[in-house]
């Protein structure tokens, strides 16, 4: 059963298209995160849900409702903001208990839900301070906290974390996580960073020019990228232009693959993981130009002369195999045709 | 159906509001420029000529040079006192900055009226002879001014890192003076020109000073138009021209003021500078 | 502020050698040249905006003040109360504190009003048309005195564009007698509501379209949004704009001089500014009346001007 279902939504301002003809469907405790670069159209989508704007065409069911033409506050809905916007003249627990406020349930069923949620948010001691006193992590929790105040179907979260330093960020986006599956809400979480989608979501949709460009599970956007542009947001990968000579598009003798039918040119992505560096080996010849100790692994930026061009890579392999490569020495590469993707270069 | 409604009643809102400004100084305009007005809406007879009479009164004339020398004696000795003890203030002697506030408070509670009463009795104890000179206006209006120049020339200091400023200044072994004239000026020119217009307009609109302690001895603008208000009514379109003129010139000062504060209309009335930087912190 | 001061200080200040005391001459020149630059603006300022306070706070309450010797004796036996009484025993003289502060307030509240929901509208705006909006109102905001004074006249006086027109549509009206409190607070209004928008502007831009569009998803309507989040924010702005307007209404001059002078030497109107100006002008009435009615006006300044610095404080609470 779809909780939430999206049916060829487009929107337009102008002459630009923020939305176009943008179909999807989200399972009931779902966790689908909208990802792409800013203009993307993902803030668009979830407003649309949201009911915080009127798309120009398509329908939006939330529940097997048609809510197309309900107004927000009519829908069943909570919303996180990017930059928390808890009113300034409530306390925490008076922002929380808003929505219920609006909906006119007693006072004490108020107070009595606004602990409840406060206590799972750990801020039960923050309650009666007001949203300039406490910090902005505790801020976004009190936000989440009254968007699940009053036990909407859908929970909308506009990229939650991006006014927080990094350390709350990671911290608070495994809460969000934790507690959407404890409560076992339908969740929309846009997001422009790759890394928090993949850790939270259950599907990503990679959007991009008001299109989604791949609706996956994680591990399948980063494996299996279904369009260039998604393979070039998600991941760091090295991107190279290639000719595709005879149907096959080669790096020297590092990597050969099928190029798309009907191309000249193509774009090949691979992930630095995936080059095998050895000392020796009959593959291509590359030269260590700089080596970047990060910690578990470290980067060789690699100089590969090919077919009369010079090409950079980089490789990331566990630091401990990396000693042996040392700055400037030639090493032997290769990258194995599956892990290369090829698209056609436009 | 409410959306609608609602939409209607702010557009007539607006449109009362709008009629409320655009009507006085339409009228005010189709006097200057009306040869008889007797019971119609508009006037019966068009004429150009009040423009004319009014440039050619000699009395006018005076009034108006004298009133804008004023303004410019006023602007600058404005110039001359605040700067230097602004600067001082940052990068010298907080102290200063208790007193200068505290001085600059008083023509921001005071009525103007109240100010010139006590002037009117403090120098007429003191040194009765000042009244009725062009001197006493110079400082008086200096005082009732300077907050304006005060605030503005300390807000673009602050904007300037000043206090840094000098501390590289004084490292390259220039004087205070030098560090003034080529450091510190160059620097807070915004804040000079937005305080400077709004010290001009203060002397070149005001009245209670003007009347309570100089009177027909220094005629300015103010004063020549309240004669002929309450001289008959001959002078009308003379002071419909005057008024016009007088109007313009505050309204061009208005405008640069809301230029050189880029757009921030609100710096441009005197508590909106306190409501609008206290808002910031 | 006061740690960069200080910090200055130390870094500014001349260096004392170890060991050896400065002499009294260089005490005298430091501290001079901490203040020199700035004494002529505090002499001024003594001169002309502190000193003639005090006189006039001393002349209400002393009668012996002709020449100030407060070293004298005659100077000490002179304190009283007596001007003080007189005053508010003076009919004429109380209706005038009555009369501004009614002014004050009516012109305040009816600049709340109108000025409010006019500060929002305009602040709602897109830059084009707001821009416009905005030069108009600095342009009413800047028309006052005399001038603002004859263009009443020229509006709603018997002749009066306005007058001629409503008139001419065939209803028998009668404008507002000129120095009447309606028409005072018709004239007053047309600088005060502008001011009052320009004064909340700021206040209105706090106010984030966002918050509007939080109280939707938590299922509040419009009116429920200005009942419990707007309005609470908004409102000690408001009442700040509010007592800024009452402190430079009943300061005005000019312009009740220009349309009241006839109506107050004739005793139909009375109002603290006014009948100091036609004792000061004419040498009507008492001037220790004046000197008492001044100070009542100072006092009535000053606790609105701290009434409206707690209430921007207030207002600024949820905000740091």
């Amino acid at each position: 059963m779809s909780s939430v279902v999206l049916s060829h939504i487009s929107k337009h301002y102008g002459a630009v298209k923020a939305l176009d003809d943008v179909s999807l469907s989200i399972a009931d405790g779902e966790l689908v995160a909208l990802l792409g670069p800013s203009g993307c159209g993902k803030t668009t989508l979830l407003r649309s849900i949201a009911g915080l704007e009127k798309p120009d065409g398509g329908v939006v069911q939330i529940g097997g409702t048609d809510m197309t033409h309900v107004p927000a506050r009519k829908r069943p809905i909570g919303m996180v903001f990017q930059s928390y916007v808890l009113f300034p003249n409530m306390t925490i627990r008076d922002n929380v208990g808003f929505p219920l406020k609006m909906r006119g349930d007693s006072k004490q069923a108020i107070r009595a839900r606004a602990d409840e949620l406060l206590e799972l948010m750990g801020l039960a001691q923050q309650g009666d301070r007001y949203p300039n006193q406490v910090s902005g992590g505790q801020q976004q929790r009190a936000a989440l906290a009254r968007a699940l105040a009053a036990n909407p179907s859908v929970l909308l979260l506009d990229e939650p974390l991006s006014a927080l330093d990094a350390l709350v960020r990671t911290r608070l986006r495994d809460e969000i996580r934790r507690i959407q599956q404890l409560v076992k809400i339908t969740a929309v979480y846009v997001t422009h960073d790759q890394g928090e989608a993949m850790a939270i979501a259950d599907r990503v949709a990679v959007m991009n020019a008001g299109k989604i460009e791949q609706l996956a599970a994680p591990a399948q956007i980063y494996d299996d990228p279904s369009t260039r542009f998604a393979a070039g947001f998600v991941g760091n990968r090295n991107i190279l232009e290639l000719r595709a000579d005879g149907g096959m598009a080669r790096l020297g003798k590092a990597f050969a693959v099928q190029a798309p039918a009907g191309s000249s040119t193509v774009a090949a992505f691979f992930r630095p993981e995936d080059v095998v560096v050895s000392m020796t080996g009959e593959d291509q010849q590359a030269m260590v130009e700089n080596k970047m100790f990060q910690g578990l692994l470290t980067r060789l930026y690699l100089v590969v002369e090919a077919d009369g061009t010079t090409t950079r890579i980089y490789a990331d392999l566990p630091s401990r195999q990396a000693e042996q490569f040392t700055q400037g020495s030639t090493v032997n590469v290769r990258v194995a045709a599956a892990d290369v993707r090829v698209f056609p270069a436009d | 159906m409410v959306q609608l409604a609602g939409k209607i009643g702010r557009w007539a809102f607006l449109l009362l509001v709008l009629l409320y400004f655009a009507i006085p100084m339409i009228a005010v305009l189709f006097y200057s420029f009306s040869g008889r007005w007797t019971s119609n809406v508009l006037p019966d007879i068009w004429t150009t000529s009040h423009w004319g009479e009014a440039f050619a009164d000699e009395r006018l004339r005076a009034a108006f040079v004298r009133t804008v020398l004023m303004a410019f004696a006023v602007l600058i000795l404005d110039v001359l006192i605040v700067v230097p003890a602004v600067y001082w203030q940052r990068v010298r002697n907080p102290r200063i900055r208790i007193l200068a506030e505290l001085s600059a408070a008083i023509p921001f509670v005071l009525p103007f009226i109240i100010i010139a009463f006590g002037i009117l009795k403090f120098t007429g104890r003191i040194a009765p002879e000042m009244l009725g000179t062009p001197w006493i206006i110079l400082f008086g209006h200096a005082a009732i001014a300077f907050p304006f120049l005060y605030w503005a020339v300390d807000g673009a200091m602050s904007a300037a890192h000043v206090v840094r400023l000098n501390e590289a200044a004084m490292t390259c072994g220039a004087s205070p003076f030098q560090i003034l004239r080529h450091v510190v000026i160059p620097n807070i020119t915004a804040g000079l020109a937005a305080g400077g217009m709004l010290v001009f307009a203060t002397s070149f609109g005001e009245f209670a000073l003007v009347q309570i302690l100089a009177g027909a001895r220094f005629e300015n603008v103010s004063l020549y138009s309240l004669d002929l208000l309450n001289n008959t009514t001959s002078q009308v379109e003379k002071l419909a021209v005057l008024t016009i003129v007088m109007f313009l010139v505050l309204f061009a000062i208005s405008i640069g003021v809301v230029y050189v504060n880029r757009n921030r209309v609100s710096l441009a009335v005197p508590g909106g500078r306190a409501m609008a930087a206290e808002k910031d912190l | 502020m006061a740690s960069e001061g200080a910090t200055l200080q130390s870094t500014t200040g001349t260096p004392t050698p170890t060991g050896q005391s400065r002499s009294v001459m260089d005490r005298i020149g430091g501290g001079l040249a901490a203040w020199l630059p700035a004494l002529p603006l505090l002499i001024l300022s003594l001169l002309f905006l502190v000193l003639p306070t005090i006189e006039l706070v001393v002349h209400s309450f002393n009668s012996n003040p002709t020449n100030l010797r407060f070293w004298t004796a005659e100077f000490w036996q002179g304190w009283t109360l007596e001007y003080w009484i007189d005053t508010l025993q003076s009919k004429g003289s109380v209706r005038a504190v009555v009369t501004s502060v009614r002014l004050g307030v009516i012109c305040a509240l009816i600049s709340l009003v109108i000025g409010g929901p006019l500060a929002w509208i305009v602040s709602r705006m897109f830059t084009g048309k707001r821009s416009v909006w905005l030069s108009l109102l600095n342009v009413s905001a800047n028309f006052g005195g005399i001038g603002l004074a004859f263009a009443y006249m020229a509006t709603l006086g018997t002749f009066g564009m306005l007058t001629l027109i409503i008139q001419n549509t065939g209803l028998n009206f009668v404008p507002p007698e000129i120095g009447s409190f309606t028409s005072l607070v018709m004239a007053y209004e047309y600088t005060n509501v502008p001011l009052f928008v320009l004064l909340t502007l700021p206040a209105m831009a706090i106010v984030r379209g966002e918050w509007l569009e939080a109280a939707e998803t938590c299922s509040a309507n419009r009116w429920q949004f200005w009942r419990y989040i707007g309005l609470p924010v908004l409102s000690p702005f408001l009442a700040a704009g509010c007592l800024l307007i009452f402190t430079w209404t009943i300061g005005i001059y000019g312009l009740a001089y220009a349309l009241g002078r006839t109506a107050s030497t004739t005793g139909e109107l009375r109002m603290i500014t006014l009948q100091i100006g036609l004792t000061l002008n004419t040498g009507a009435g008492k001037e220790e009346r004046a000197y008492v009615l001044a100070v009542i006006l100072l006092i009535m300044a000053c606790a609105s001007l701290l009434a409206y610095r707690w209430m921007l404080r207030r207002a600024l609470r949820w905000f740091n």
